[in-house]
């Protein structure tokens, strides 16, 4: 079995934000804005995603003067490791709340 | 310039600067943060994230310093060693020379005495008890050697005053009278060295007769009492003292001389020096620093005058003045006898019987002389004081402490120089598994830690050399020529360099080591853990690998 990077709770909630929508590109900023993250916690961990080939790059051209962006989406084995991922919180959630008697 | 633009400047500025210290590996990741940065909304927004890019990459370019195996350590735009560059031939040029020039101070005498000298500091760091053994003298041992082989009573003498070793000492002098008792003085330079031992009284009563006129052995025998007593708790009062004590005093108050043995014990270091070709100077000066008379002389004759100017007042007291003016003279002779050597005790005692010579004088109405020995009184009292205020500045140890300090600081930065260089160039030689200069090309972090480690070799070399080579002249000029001046400061010298740098006295020697060793053994602990991280964290960089393959 490959080896898969350490699944810190903020990597989760990237992989959630990536799995919402498997085959669109994100730029960093955005995904910073919806999940909360500072630059210097979320790249580290886009930055490990990428190492483990979980996540795809490419650089965009924009207009005149700008710097080019960088921008995300998960490989086909990214999406199946969030995916499963997801699949083990939901199940975990489920099961917290049927032991808390349905609190959560 | 508004301050939302600055801010906005500022963040571009720090997001660049981290760019050009990032690893290789994370320049693509810095420059994706700066591509973001254009679409932050608002200055201080985007600044905040310059700030966390930024502390991400230079978080990076740390750990691959650390660890350069797992990631390159600098970008190879930025790299001030790359490869084939002006710089770096310059540097490993420049690194080359200086360990060539550091290696070439070796090939002086002088040098590689004053590197033994540096390394003195590190003797209590050794040894459990550092009191112990306070010079050290490497060569003692081959000279003892070839002392039993020639039987040879002056080098015999030579190694009994300065061997570390009690027993051997004492040995080692009856050995070389026994061959040549024109040395039989030996016996009172080692005696008063060690005090205490079987043989003192036997060797007390060969002095006295060896020196009839000299106070020297008195003065050992009244010490060997005093420390006989001591171990049998009696009492100190000098009316209780035993008879032979203070009969030994007497006899010592009634020499006319004393004689320490400093000229024969000088004549006897060169000839031996000069002999055996021996260019160690803690052998050449370390008497200097030893008590010339027993230690507990000051003390003994102070005492001892107490009685007798206690005596002679009693006399005085009952008109016998002629008897109480022999008991004051006799405690104003020993103490210009004594000189320096009977300290501040006999100091006071001078000043109180030239009081007591005046206040006789003035009875027997000889006004004149009162008067004289008011002026010797107040003298003697004035020469204490000032005695006192030299001991408490002690300004003509300054100097020699700081070149102390300078030899042992540069004789550590040399050892430690050292070791970097010889890391470096091992862990070049495995890394290329090769001693072929042409293929072995070291990395910047190597390069920069050689040139680093050989620069200050270079300077503490320097230094060093400079620093002791005013010492070793003194040195040289009493061996060959018997000039004697500024012994005193190469042993004041010597002193200090026996004490480790950090140690602020001799006496707190013993926690300094316990200290040192505690720091040795965290940095100990400290490097196994990064080769443990380091050695977990490689089989990660490899998996990725795989993973990318």
């Amino acid at each position: 079995m490959a080896k898969t990077p350490r699944m810190s709770p903020q990597t989760l909630v990237v992989l959630e934000r990536f799995i919402e929508q498997p085959r669109v590109w994100r730029y960093g900023y955005d995904l910073s804005r919806e999940t909360g993250l500072k630059s210097g916690t979320l790249y580290p961990i886009l930055m490990r995603l990428a190492r483990f080939h979980l996540l795809e790059t490419k650089w965009v051209s924009t207009t005149d003067g700008v710097p080019p962006r960088h921008t995300y989406r998960l490989t086909p084995s990214g999406a199946e490791l969030a995916r499963s991922q997801s699949a083990t919180r939901s199940v975990a959630r489920i099961r917290r709340v049927a032991l808390s008697g349905g609190k959560a | 310039m508004s301050s939302g633009s600055f801010a906005r400047r500022l963040a571009t500025f720090l997001l660049t600067r981290a760019i050009s210290f990032a690893p290789a590996d994370t320049i693509e990741w810095g420059n994706a943060v700066l591509g973001e940065l254009y679409q932050v909304e608002g200055d201080w927004s985007a600044l905040f994230w310059a700030i966390g890019g930024a502390s991400m990459l230079l978080k990076h370019a740390l750990v691959a310093s650390v660890f350069p195996g797992r990631n390159h350590p600098f970008s190879s735009s930025s790299n001030l060693f790359r490869k084939g560059g002006t710089v770096r031939k310059t540097v490993t040029y420049a690194t080359t020379a200086c360990i060539i020039a550091s290696l070439l101070f070796l090939l002086a005498p002088v040098f590689r005495v004053a590197v033994h000298v540096s390394l003195a500091q590190w003797y209590p760091l050794w040894h459990v008890n550092p009191f112990d053994r306070l010079e050290p003298a490497p060569q003692l041992e081959a000279l003892k050697r070839q002392a039993i082989q020639k039987r040879d009573g002056e080098a015999f003498a030579f190694v009994a005053v300065h061997t570390p070793d009690k027993s051997e000492s004492v040995q080692l002098a009856e050995e070389a009278v026994r061959l040549n008792p024109g040395l039989t003085w030996v016996y009172g330079v080692v005696a008063v060295r060690w005090s205490f031992f079987p043989q003192v009284e036997r060797w007390t009563s060969a002095l006295q007769t060896f020196d009839p006129e000299n106070a020297l052995p008195h003065l050992i025998a009244a010490e060997r009492i005093d420390i006989e007593q001591e171990h049998r708790k009696t009492s100190r009062n000098a009316r209780d003292e035993s008879a032979e004590w203070k009969n030994a005093m007497a006899a010592a108050f009634q020499s006319p001389k004393l004689e320490t043995y400093s000229k024969q014990l000088e004549d006897l270091n060169r000839t031996v020096l000069l002999r055996y070709q021996i260019n160690d100077p803690f052998l050449i000066s370390t008497d200097q620093l030893y008590w010339r008379v027993p230690s507990y002389t000051a003390s003994d004759s102070s005492r001892y005058s107490e009685l007798l100017l206690g005596d002679g007042k009693s006399r005085e007291d009952q008109g016998d003045r002629s008897s109480a003016f022999e008991h004051y003279s006799t405690v104003v002779r020993f103490a210009q006898t004594l000189g320096e050597n009977g300290g501040f005790p006999m100091a006071k005692r001078l000043r109180d019987a030239f009081q007591r010579l005046g206040s006789l004088s003035e009875k027997e109405g000889n006004r004149q002389q009162a008067e004289l020995y008011s002026i010797l009184a107040e003298t003697a009292d004035s020469a204490r004081k000032e005695q006192t205020l030299a001991l408490r500045s002690g300004l003509h140890a300054e100097v020699s402490r700081w070149n102390a300090l300078l030899a042992r600081a540069s004789g550590i930065a040399l050892l430690l120089s050292a070791t970097v260089v010889l890391l470096c160039v091992v862990s070049l030689v495995v890394r290329h598994r090769s001693l072929r200069i042409a293929t072995l090309q070291p990395s910047g972090m190597t390069l920069a830690f050689s040139f680093a480690g050989g620069v200050t070799a270079l300077f503490s070399s320097i230094l060093l050399y400079i620093s002791y080579r005013p010492y070793q002249e003194i040195a040289q000029r009493f061996i060959h020529t018997g000039d004697n001046t500024g012994l005193a400061d190469l042993s004041r010298f010597l002193f200090y360099t026996q004490t480790p740098l950090g140690a602020v006295k001799y006496h707190s020697v013993e926690r300094f080591s316990f200290y040192f060793w505690c720091v040795v053994a965290g940095l100990c602990a400290l490097i196994l853990m990064l080769s443990i991280l380091r050695f977990l964290l490689r089989p990660n960089a490899r998996a990725a690998n795989r993973l990318a393959g």
